[in-house]
């Protein structure tokens, strides 16, 4: 057995260490690039959103590499996240490829079926085995969460260009080489002992952006265009509202992010009163707080079709009205172009950069030339 | 009551909507500005899940909350929600919430509970015997219609497709004439159960009519930007090729930028090509 | 005499503008960009060259527009701005009190808002043509009316035909049929107009307060087809700044004369960057997994910029060498 699964984020990094413990072939496939999206878009649903065109090109991607089962999340819905496997099984079996496929199931949808996925996901090992496996990788997982978290708010402040990066990379070399809880725990705090050190200048007058939207564009790089970065790099401080183990984890508390369910939902309580699936409700729910947290702007990223997104954008324009806080919606889809996302960045940070010196300069009376 | 959709309320819907949204989410903003003179409540429910452990699409469950947030003023909302997931009991508590609004006769609301139901299920036998009766006709050319209601029954969005069709000479049938039983058979052959009702009964529409084969075509109405239908395609057009009934299968996806011409022409197309199918077997 | 050259090339067209230092035109050029850019700026600046007819001596470069990086490498432009702020800088220098900026160009369209000089709102379509010029480029080969034409055409108009479709494509469609059904050639051109004030309208004005002064500017301001179709569709007065076409360049100008007022000198390498020889080529960079396409100017084997890594290591190299700031100033 040789397993695949599609790329989001940092996700191959937790899928590989529990294949580990299970004894298990792990096959990622290769880095997301453009072909993968084209694969994708060539044999996919015209209208079904990018994240699933994007996984057929990861899939397909993999079996060429030599997998032979393909792994897959579900979920019960309504966000049709939760149908994709099923169509993708038809999709990428039409073309001839001879493949197993497992969907994992959330727990919620039945711990019974949710053990028996594992024992086929780990032949070689116990249920309790499995239980430990599961255990440890996720705490690794987290801690690579934290440490992107950290990477978020070093990078707007680092002295040395590309220290940051740098320090992700060495802290991601020592996670991966810790493999039992004892040296998993050293490296825990090795990692943060480094991102910690990268040097940071002083800065008063920086902004703060916080990205809300659906998970999977926000965790995959290739689809969200490395915002978190790009803006990083242009001294914003960013928060994102969605991290991996907050996403796959049963806690609602959302420990990496810092933000629980509960309160997300009293947030966005006066503009979305029910859950629409997905990221619907903590978009709207994030927004609020992030524009209550005085952030200078949100900006939301969904792709193209995403139902639960949609309904968030329809809502987003009265939360910018009442708090007067810049919202800056991106849909993505396959025909989105680098170029003019970043020049919609661009624009959007002097707008709102200028709105934040318009108030500085109305509270302490400075009278100077702005640029634009 | 709004008016029965009309290129105004579609213009007026779109020019307030999302641009992503579905045609038919455009259609029912357009409606409700349509209201907004004329009325001071607009009915507007929360359908959460409508059978036990499933979900309506997630538009239906954010509408309330998405027309609260036009930039407009507007009546006041009523928007009860409806949630058999939760059971019964809740379900029947929201009916009474409703009627209270309107009644302090609890005699009342439930007399019209029951007389609403009755008339819907009325409706609906009538159409399954109908359906029952016009099977054993083979003299003429039957298609079965699936979809979503709001876009089968809605004449402007569908460009009377049902109209156009008898004007062909031929006879349609929805997904309202099957028996629910019959669905839920068709719907469990599937690997994973769907979880989105009204998509079962599409699925499970055209599982039924694909392998018993008393319609001579299917033709599967969507609507572009919709979320589930992007996916029940794959599941349609998959046990469409693939089941030993080879019915022929179309699928027709409209938005606002669909033109008549290219409906017709390709009604007409699909429609001789039934026909070709039905001399051949006669040659046969 | 001192001036500042703006520089904005675009899809469609690339514009060269020099201003004085109280942001009057002294030189202005319009010409194609045919896919060429670095071809375009040689040219714009040869005839920019031409019109001048006493000595200046350029203080600042800035550039916009999509090639902005790739023209402010090889210029040596002290300023590189996106084309959202120029033109909002440009429209304010025309009308200070001006609210909202409509413009429209050969591939893309903006809505701007701004509020006391401040941009507060923006919007921006790339993707779809049926909101931008080169719409009605299309449909005027089409028609066989010179895109010249159109607007003395349109406005002879009584009324626009109803062309249906927001999309480019479907439009196209409907108004072949619309001939076909024997309407005569301005209604259809006037329909066309008012065709793509609605695409404009719902791709990027959703949601958005359009308040008065309004400033239609871009190359499609050209046709008084289009001002009269948004006047009617919007019901207030559109202003068309003397110098539509080439606001973005202004917008550029003026940015730069702003930054290098904290400078020491400008970055501008002079006229006679029309007479070396560019060349851009492009390698996967192996570093890391990521492998990036990295895009590189050079002239005379010297490189002047790269771009396009993920990891910055390509751009920092570049910086030292040029000291250019190819980031939104503060």
């Amino acid at each position: 057995m040789k397993i695949t699964s599609p790329h989001m984020g940092n996700i191959y990094l937790l899928l590989g260490d529990l294949f580990k413990r299970f004894e298990v072939e792990y096959i990622p496939p290769p880095p997301t690039t453009n072909r993968t999206l084209q694969l994708g878009i060539r044999y996919s649903p015209e209208f079904a959103c990018l994240p699933l065109k994007v996984t057929v090109g990861n899939f397909i991607e993999g079996i060429e590499r030599g997998a032979d089962t393909l792994v897959m999340a579900g979920g019960v819905g309504p966000c049709r996240f939760g149908y994709y496997a099923e169509v993708q099984k038809r999709i990428i079996g039409s073309l001839g490829y001879n493949f197993n496929m497992i969907t994992v199931e959330p727990i919620g949808a039945g711990l019974v079926n949710f053990v028996k996925t594992f024992k086929k996901l780990a032949p070689k090992s116990s249920i309790k085995e499995i239980y430990k496996s599961i255990k440890t990788s996720f705490i690794k997982a987290q801690v690579f969460d934290f440490v992107e978290k950290k990477a978020f708010e070093a990078r707007a402040f680092e002295i040395k260009k590309g220290a940051t990066n740098v320090a992700v990379k060495h802290a991601t070399e020592i996670l991966n080489s810790a493999f039992t809880p004892t040296e998993l725990g050293e490296a825990k705090a090795e990692a943060f002992r480094i991102m910690n050190a990268v040097e940071k200048k002083e800065e008063e007058d920086y902004l703060k952006i916080g990205i809300v939207g659906e998970f999977f564009i926000l965790l995959e790089p290739f689809c969200n265009f490395d915002m978190c970065e790009w803006l990083g790099n242009r001294g914003v401080l960013v928060e994102r509202s969605v991290y991996l183990t907050d996403w796959i984890g049963s806690s609602k508390e959302n420990p990496v992010a810092g933000i629980g369910e509960e309160e997300i939902k009293k947030a966005a309580k006066p503009y979305l009163s029910h859950f629409v699936g997905g990221e619907g409700l903590p978009t709207i729910g994030n927004s609020v707080k992030f524009a209550q947290r005085g952030f200078d702007g949100v900006i939301q990223l969904f792709p193209f079709t995403c139902m639960p997104d949609t309904i968030a954008k329809s809502i987003l324009p009265k939360i910018s009205r009442d708090f007067d806080i810049p919202i800056l919606s991106f849909v993505i889809d396959e025909q989105t172009a680098k170029a003019g996302v970043i020049t919609r960045l661009e624009a959007f940070l002097d707008l709102i950069r200028a709105r934040k010196n318009s108030r500085f300069k109305a509270k302490e009376k400075v009278v100077e030339t702005v640029n634009c | 009551m709004s008016s029965s959709t009309n290129k105004s309320i579609l213009n007026k819907g779109s020019a307030v909507s999302e641009n992503e949204f579905c045609l038919p989410v455009k259609i029912f903003y357009g409606h409700v500005l349509d209201l907004t003179d004329k009325v001071d409540f607009i009915f507007i429910p929360r359908v959460v899940s409508v059978k036990k452990g499933t979900y309506t699409c997630p538009k239906f469950l954010g509408l309330p909350d998405m027309i609260k947030a036009i930039d407009k003023p507007l009546p006041k909302i009523l928007s009860p929600t409806v949630n058999l997931n939760l059971g019964f009991k809740k379900y029947y508590s929201t009916i009474l919430e409703v009627g209270k609004l309107f009644t302090q006769s609890y005699f009342k609301i439930g007399y019209s509970y029951v007389s609403a139901l009755k008339e819907f299920k009325n409706t609906k036998l009538k159409q399954e015997e109908e359906w029952i009766k016009s099977k054993k006709e083979t003299s003429e050319v039957k298609i079965g219609l699936v979809g979503h209601d709001y876009n089968i029954y809605d004449s402007y969005l569908t460009m009377n497709l049902t109209k156009r069709l008898e004007a062909l000479g031929v006879k349609t049938v929805t997904c309202d004439s099957l028996p629910s039983h019959l669905i839920e058979k068709e719907v469990s052959t599937l690997p994973k159960k769907l979880f989105w009702s009204y998509e079962e009964e599409i699925v499970g529409a055209a599982f039924h009519w694909l392998r018993d084969r008393t319609v001579d075509g299917i033709i599967y109405v969507l609507t572009f930007a919709c979320g589930p239908d992007s996916l029940i395609q794959v599941l349609l057009e998959h046990e469409a090729k693939n089941s030993s009934g080879k019915i022929p299968f179309m699928s027709l996806v409209i938005d606002e930028h669909s033109g008549e011409a290219g409906l017709i022409t390709r009604l007409e197309a699909f429609i001789d090509m039934l026909g070709r199918r039905e001399t051949e077997k006669v040659l046969v | 005499m001192e001036g500042y050259l703006g520089i904005d090339v675009g899809s469609v067209s690339t514009n060269l503008v020099i201003i004085n230092r109280e942001n009057r035109i002294i030189a202005s050029v319009y010409t194609r960009t045919m896919g060429r850019p670095i071809e375009a700026v040689q040219r714009g600046m040869v005839e920019l060259n031409q019109q001048l007819d006493c000595e200046i001596e350029i203080k600042g470069a800035g550039t916009t527009g999509s090639a902005r990086y790739l023209t402010a490498a090889m210029v040596g432009a002290d300023v590189v701005k996106n084309e959202i702020t120029a033109h909002a800088v440009a429209a304010i220098n025309v009308i200070p009190e001006v609210k909202t900026v409509i413009e429209i160009g050969g591939q893309d369209s903006k809505i701007i808002l701004l509020q006391n000089k401040v941009v507060v709102d923006f919007a921006m379509n790339t993707v779809c043509a049926a909101g931008t010029g080169s719409f009605l480029d299309h449909q005027s080969a089409r028609l066989g009316v010179p895109i010249e034409k159109f607007g003395e055409l349109a406005l002879k108009a009584k009324n626009g035909v109803q062309i249906a479709g927001r999309c480019s494509v479907f439009a196209e469609s409907d108004m072949i049929h619309k001939q076909q059904m024997g309407y005569c050639l301005e209604e259809i051109v006037y329909g066309l107009c008012e065709a793509l004030v609605r695409n404009y309208l719902n791709n990027l004005s959703k949601g958005k307060e359009i308040l008065s002064p309004v400033v239609f500017q871009g190359g499609v301001a050209a046709n008084a087809g289009m001002k009269r179709a948004f006047e009617e569709a919007l019901n207030v007065e559109i202003i068309i700044p003397p110098f539509f076409n080439v606001m973005g360049a202004i917008g550029a100008a003026i940015l730069a004369k702003e930054q290098t007022e904290f400078q020491p000198a400008t970055n501008f390498r002079g006229f006679s960057v029309s007479d070396l020889e560019y060349k851009t080529s492009s390698f996967v960079c192996a570093g890391c997994s990521n492998t990036c396409e990295v895009v590189k100017i050079q002239v005379e084997n010297e490189t002047l910029a790269r771009w396009g890594g993920r990891c910055g290591k390509w751009e920092v190299a570049s910086e030292k060498s040029l000291n250019v700031t190819c980031k939104p100033a503060n």
